[in-house]
């Protein structure tokens, strides 16, 4: 009778999974996911291609707070800076789409460079006030150099375009961004299995002390923030393409605490953790906006209503979550995997 | 010289609230570790209250500020004891996460009950312009420099002689030290708290003077970062005069640069501050053991 589970030589240690029944779901369900266009009708579509895009964008986030343990308040940031890339080489300088998405992750890693060389000398709150600057200095040059990003009035984008083929509706960016999403989480994943990853969590659990054993801290500080930057830049791009019109008022110092919140709730530095954190949260929003839509009255204060209201539920959220589930749905999770496996013994 | 002038007196009214917030700030993070967020927050949702007394009873300016203030200290004790008590022992990020989740929350909850309307603020003052050398000032503002040098110099008082500052001084530098020798380290905590509202209650007021009421004030808490950081997280009369520092940088960006610079100049400053002091100009270093 197996009596525990014993991981027997270090290749085992560093797989992706070493469990076949895993790896077989986890590939079932991507299946089907590709199924889940033909029986669901195109709002839940473009919700599910949302989820699936800010998904890819938290992944990011997980690896520089969960996996490196370096607080960013900023990511709405770099969200922003991918989105605004993308879509003004796009419209202004005629760039294609999927380099231009690409560009967009690349120009936000550069910017995670930036800002990651404070987090050199910073720690902690220090650091997160610095990240939030960050956010509001990007939102402020956005503002104000018009000539570039056309300032307030925001970039109307045109929809994606590859060799012809026209992403246009929902169907074809629930694709995009469901390839999108599994790029980023088998890029996570093997990230975290190299020892690029195996030095991150050492810089997370203490960082003098892996400075010691020997891992170069400025070198993988700025590595996390370059690459949780450009999966959020990736994630800014795609947005840009799905709701074909990006403005400041999308990348809030809200969107940053959304984030935030989304990791809280699945569980800090688990990758799956920050999926189901991004399920959770953002079908949460969808009851809130279907439960006070049939309360309201008139759509001007019913959008306002339902902003707060939102606003209301993601306080309430993360405090909830930190006060009695700090793991997250994760957590949960491995409790009552642990239970069942360990079944009668109490562990 | 008279352009200069103006942006200095302007400045300094700024700076003050800055300056007023930024302790409220440095208060809390010197006894317990912890960056409220939700400063801000408790700023916008006191000022809001006061309106309603104000709107209700036609009260002076002076009996509004101190119904506030102990409003706003019952305001801090029960943040202090429903959010932030069961979250002792915790590290500091859950705390902070904590205090974000709460700013959010409050955020909205003003915008609920008030709307997101800006709304003139009846402060019971004649709103009467002073001239200082040459250039107007609001008797608001006025008031406002004569009672943040009033706070600073109550909380100088407060911090060096009362027993309670003493010991809230004991907690910071050595927390079980302090347990150890009898302080009450929970009561510390919770009259931190207060303490930190009450002082965010007062730049309530006077930014509500100022301006009008509006939901997105919370965002001065967050300008008041600045002030903090060149300050020192840790050091309440930094964050004072930080704040005075960062209204003026932040009025001489705006008249001579230009840009909108005022929305940003101090987080630009902090962000070169840190660079080059990680602790901020007055803050104390900490020396780490592994």
């Amino acid at each position: 009778m197996r009596s525990g589970h014993f991981i027997e030589n270090y290749n085992k240690l560093v797989d992706l999974t070493d469990n076949p029944a895993k790896m077989a779901w986890s590939w079932l369900l991507v299946v089907g996911l590709v199924l889940v266009p033909l029986a669901l009708d195109s709002f839940w579509v473009s919700i599910l291609a949302t989820i699936f895009i800010t998904a890819v964008g938290i992944i990011g986030l997980n690896l520089l707070v969960g996996t490196t343990g370096q607080i960013s308040l900023g990511h709405s940031g770099f969200l922003a800076v991918g989105a605004y890339t993308a879509g003004i080489l796009t419209m202004d300088y005629q760039v294609p789409g999927l380099l231009s998405i690409l560009l967009g992750g690349f120009m936000a890693a550069l910017f995670g460079l930036i800002v990651g060389i404070p987090s050199l000398r910073l720690k902690g709150l220090y650091l997160a006030i610095t990240t939030m600057a960050f956010a509001i200095i990007i939102n402020h040059l956005i503002l104000n150099a018009d000539g570039l990003t056309h300032g307030s009035e925001g970039v109307v984008i045109d929809p994606l375009n590859v060799f012809g083929f026209e992403f246009d509706g929902d169907t074809s960016i629930y694709y995009l961004a469901l390839a999108a999403l599994v790029l980023a989480t088998l890029g996570a994943l093997n990230l975290m299995r190299s020892h690029i990853g195996r030095a991150w969590v050492g810089i997370r659990d203490h960082d003098i002390a892996s400075k010691v054993m020997g891992i170069n801290l400025v070198t993988y500080k700025l590595l996390a923030f370059m690459v949780s930057a450009f999966f959020a830049g990736i994630a800014g791009g795609l947005l840009a393409f799905q709701l074909q019109y990006i403005n400041v008022d999308n990348f809030s110092l809200l969107v940053g605490i959304e984030a935030l919140s989304m990791l809280i709730v699945g569980g800090l530095g688990s990758i799956s953790g920050s999926i189901v954190g991004v399920f959770f949260i953002l079908l949460l929003n969808e009851l809130v906006r279907v439960t006070t839509g049939m309360f309201a009255d008139d759509g001007g204060t019913m959008s306002l209503y339902i902003h707060e209201m939102k606003g209301l539920l993601y306080g309430i959220v993360i405090v909830l979550f930190l006060r009695f589930e700090p793991d997250g749905i994760m957590g949960k999770w491995r409790d009552i995997k642990n239970y069942w496996s360990n079944w009668p013994f109490h562990h | 010289m008279e352009y200069f002038i103006a942006l200095t007196t302007s400045g300094i009214a700024v700076g003050v609230l800055y300056g007023m917030l930024g302790m409220a700030y440095a208060v809390i993070f010197k006894s317990t570790g912890v960056v409220n967020f939700a400063q801000g927050e408790v700023m916008m949702l006191t000022a809001y209250t006061a309106f309603a007394i104000a709107s209700m009873w036609d009260v002076g300016f002076w009996t509004l500020l101190a119904a506030v203030m102990v409003i706003a200290l019952i305001v801090g004790l029960i943040i202090e004891f429903v959010f932030i008590r069961p979250m002792l022992g915790q590290e500091p990020f859950s705390i902070v996460m904590v205090t974000i989740g709460l700013a959010v929350a409050i955020r909205s909850i003003v915008v609920l009950i008030w709307d997101a309307d800006p709304i003139p603020f009846p402060s019971g003052l004649p709103g009467e312009t002073i001239s200082i050398f040459g250039s107007g000032m609001y008797d608001s503002q006025v008031y406002s420099v004569i009672v943040f040098l009033a706070l600073v110099l109550i909380m100088w008082v407060f911090l060096r002689f009362s027993r309670m500052g003493i010991a809230m001084r004991a907690t910071a530098n050595a927390q079980t030290t302090a347990l150890l020798m009898g302080i009450n380290v929970k009561r510390v905590f919770a009259i931190t708290w207060g303490l930190s509202a009450m002082i965010s209650a007062v730049a309530g007021i006077f930014i509500a003077s100022v301006q009008d009421l509006m939901p997105d004030m919370w965002f001065t808490g967050l300008k008041a970062f600045p002030a903090v950081i060149l300050g020192g997280l840790d050091s309440v009369f930094g964050a004072a005069l930080g704040g005075i520092i960062i209204g003026l940088v932040e009025n001489y960006a705006e008249g001579y640069i230009g840009f909108n610079l005022k929305e940003i100049a101090g987080f630009i400053v902090i962000l070169i501050v840190l660079m080059i002091r990680p602790y901020g100009l007055f803050g104390k270093e900490e020396i780490e053991r592994v």
